[in-house]
C-alpha cells in the first residue's frame, strides 16, 4: 500500500495561490477601470466609467490596483529567491518555468499534431510551452505597463530621472507603452489563458487548481507527463499498476 | 394691408405679453420677437431681425437697453436712435468693420463695459490678426460667446465658453485645415489634444481635466513661442505647476500636441514596433487556439476511444 499513488498532488502551494488571486483581481479593475480612458471618443465608456465611480474614482482604483500588482510582483519574485536560496525549489530542465530549446521544438510538435500530422501529443513538463508564455506574459507585461504606468502616475518625478535628449519622445513612448501593451495583455487573457484554463475539453468553466492548489494525479500523468516521470519513477508506477491491477482481480 | 392684418393679432399679444417684462426698451422688442424674418439689406447680407425675447431676458445682458449697444443705425429702416457715439467706440468701430455683418458700431459698443477684456483681446495673437493684419479670420467677442442677444454665464452648460463647450468653439477654426494652412499651423491640434491624457480625460467628463483656455489663456491668448504666452517656456513650469505640484522644465516639454511623424523617429518606429508586437502576439495566439480547439473537438468527438494518444 505505501507505493500507492496519491490522487492528486499538489501543484501551487498556499503563497502562489494567494498571489495568483491579487494578480488577476488587480488585473481585472486595471482592465475595467483604464478600457474606458482609452476609448474616450466612444459614448459607451461614458456610462462604463460612470460603473467605476467616474473618471476621478476610476482613476483612483486604477492606481490603486496598478501599485498592489506591482508589489504582488514583487512578492513573487522575491519568494521565488526564497525559496532557490533555502533550497526548497530546485531548478530542473522537467519542472522549472524557464524557456528552453525543447519548448520551441513543443510548440512545432503540438502545433502539427493539431492539424493531425505528428501521431503523439508532445509530452509536457510541470510547465507546458503554453503556460510558460502565460506566465512570462506577465512578465513582460509588469516591465512595459508597470514601468510606465509608474511613469504616467508620477509624471513629475519621472521627468528628473529621464534624460534630456530622450525628452522628445519619451512620453509618447510611454503613453503607446501602456495603453498597447494594455490592450494586448487584456487580448491576450482573454484568449490564451481563458482558453486554456477555462474553455478547454475537461477544464469548462474552470480548473479548479487556482483555489486547491491540488491537480488530479489523472490529470497530472496527462498533462505533466515529465514531471509526473520524475515525481513517481518508473518502478513505483509499475509497482502501484500491478497492486491495482491484482486488487481488481 | 393684408399682410399687415396678418402680423397684427400676433403683434397684439406680443405687446401684452412683452410690455411689462421689457418695460426698458419694449418698443424694439414688441417688433422683433414677433417677427420671424431674415431681411436682405442693399449690399445683400442676409440678417435674421428675430430676437427670442424669452433667451434675451434670461442672457446676461437681458436687462440692458437695445440702445445700449445699437447706439446708431447707418443704413437701415430705423432712423433712430442716432444717438453721438464715442469717440473711441467710433474708431475702435472702424477699425472692426470688416468683422461687422452690417452695423460696426454694435461690435464695438462692448468696449463701452468690457474695455480692459477688449484691450487684452486686441493684444492677443486673435486681436492682432484683426487689428493689425486686417484679417477676418481672428475671433472678436461674438465668434467666441457667440450670438450677443443671447450670452450666458459661463457657468451654464449652454454657452460656447462653458468648459464643456470650449473644445468645440475653438475647433470652429483650429480643426480648419484652410485657416490652419494660412496661418502656418498644425491641423491636428484638437486631434492630439484629444489623444492625450488631458482631451481623454476631457471627453470622459473629468471637470479637473484642462481644456485649451485653461493653458493658453483666452483673451489675452498669444502665440506660444511670445515670451508672453502662458505656454512659453518661461512661463510654463509656473504654468503646469498649477495642477501638477513639482513640475520643472523637463516635465513640461511633455506636451506639444505636435503630430508624431517620421521627424520623431524613436516615438514613430516604436509606436510602430510595439503594434507589430501587438499583432503578430494576437495572431499567434489566436491561431494556436483555433488550431487547438480543433484538435480537442476532433479528439474528444470524433476519436473518443484512442485517449491515450500521447502515451505512445
Amino acid at each position: 500500500m505505501k507505493n500507492e499513488l496519491p490522487e492528486e498532488i499538489e501543484r501551487f502551494n498556499i503563497v502562489f495561490r494567494i498571489q495568483h488571486i491579487i494578480l488577476f483581481t488587480t488585473f481585472l479593475l486595471l482592465a475595467f477601470t483604464g478600457w474606458a480612458l482609452k476609448y474616450p471618443e466612444v459614448q459607451q465608456s461614458h456610462w462604463w466609467i460612470k460603473i467605476w465611480g467616474g473618471p476621478r474614482t476610476a482613476g483612483i482604483i486604477h492606481r490603486t490596483a496598478g501599485i498592489t500588482m506591482l508589489l504582488d510582483f514583487t512578492w513573487h519574485v522575491l519568494y521565488l529567491g526564497y525559496l532557490l536560496i533555502t533550497k526548497k525549489m530546485r531548478l530542473n530542465a522537467k519542472t522549472t518555468i524557464i524557456p528552453l530549446p525543447k519548448d520551441v521544438k513543443d510548440v512545432i510538435h503540438n502545433m502539427l499534431y493539431f492539424i493531425g500530422i505528428a501521431k503523439t501529443k508532445p509530452k509536457f513538463g510541470r510547465f507546458s510551452y503554453i503556460q510558460k508564455f502565460d506566465y512570462w506574459a506577465v512578465f513582460w507585461g509588469m516591465g512595459i505597463i508597470g514601468l510606465s504606468g509608474l511613469a504616467l502616475a508620477f509624471p513629475t518625478k519621472t521627468a528628473l530621472v529621464v534624460p534630456t535628449w530622450s525628452l522628445n519622445w519619451i512620453w509618447e513612448l510611454i503613453k503607446i507603452m501602456h495603453s498597447d501593451e494594455a490592450l494586448l495583455a487584456i487580448v491576450f487573457i482573454l484568449f490564451w489563458h481563458f482558453y486554456n484554463e477555462h474553455l478547454k475539453f475537461g477544464k469548462f468553466p474552470m480548473s479548479m487548481t487556482w483555489i486547491t492548489g491540488k491537480l488530479s494525479i489523472e490529470d497530472e500523468r496527462h498533462e505533466h507527463p515529465l514531471e509526473f516521470g520524475l515525481l513517481f519513477p518508473e518502478e513505483k508506477i509499475e509497482a502501484s499498476q500491478t497492486q491495482q491491477k491484482e486488487t481488481q482481480k | 394691408m393684408r399682410k399687415i392684418l396678418r402680423v397684427l393679432p400676433g403683434f397684439l399679444i406680443a405687446v401684452f405679453l412683452c410690455v411689462p417684462a421689457f418695460a426698458q426698451s419694449p418698443n424694439c422688442i414688441i417688433c422683433h420677437s414677433s417677427i420671424k424674418a431674415r431681411i436682405k439689406d442693399p449690399k445683400g447680407i442676409v440678417v435674421d431681425i428675430y430676437i427670442d425675447a424669452d433667451r434675451f431676458s434670461k442672457s446676461v445682458h437681458g436687462n440692458l437697453d437695445c440702445t445700449t449697444c445699437h447706439i446708431r443705425f447707418s443704413d437701415n429702416p430705423h432712423m433712430q436712435p442716432n444717438l453721438p457715439v464715442n469717440k473711441e467706440i467710433l474708431t475702435l468701430a472702424s477699425e472692426v468693420e470688416p468683422k461687422a455683418k452690417i452695423e460696426p458700431v454694435a461690435l464695438a459698443a462692448c468696449y463701452q463695459c468690457h474695455g480692459q477684456i477688449y484691450d487684452a483681446l486686441k493684444d492677443s495673437i486673435h486681436g492682432k490678426n484683426i487689428f493689425v493684419q486686417k484679417q477676418t479670420d481672428g475671433p472678436l467677442c461674438l465668434d467666441c460667446h457667440g450670438s450677443p442677444h443671447y450670452i450666458m454665464p459661463k457657468e451654464d452648460r449652454t454657452s460656447p465658453v462653458n468648459h464643456w463647450n470650449i473644445l468645440n468653439t475653438c475647433g470652429k477654426c483650429h480643426n480648419r485645415e484652410d485657416i490652419s494652412k494660412k496661418y502656418g499651423l498644425s491641423t491636428e491640434v484638437i486631434e492630439r489634444y484629444k489623444e492625450s491624457f488631458h482631451g481623454k480625460k476631457y471627453i470622459l467628463g473629468y471637470s479637473n481635466a484642462p481644456i485649451c483656455t485653461d493653458c493658453h489663456g483666452a483673451h489675452d491668448i498669444k502665440n506660444w513661442d511670445d515670451p508672453d504666452s502662458p505656454v512659453s517656456w518661461g512661463h510654463r513650469v509656473a504654468t503646469c505647476g498649477k495642477c501638477h505640484k513639482g513640475a520643472n522644465k523637463k516635465f513640461v516639454a511633455a506636451i506639444t500636441h505636435k503630430p508624431v511623424g517620421k521627424d520623431n523617429p524613436v516615438a514613430y518606429y516604436g509606436e510602430k514596433l510595439l503594434i507589430l508586437l501587438l499583432l503578430s502576439v494576437f495572431a499567434f495566439t489566436i491561431g494556436h487556439v483555433i488550431l487547438e480547439a480543433y484538435s480537442e473537438i476532433r479528439d474528444n468527438i470524433f476519436r473518443k476511444g484512442k485517449e491515450e494518444h500521447h502515451e505512445k
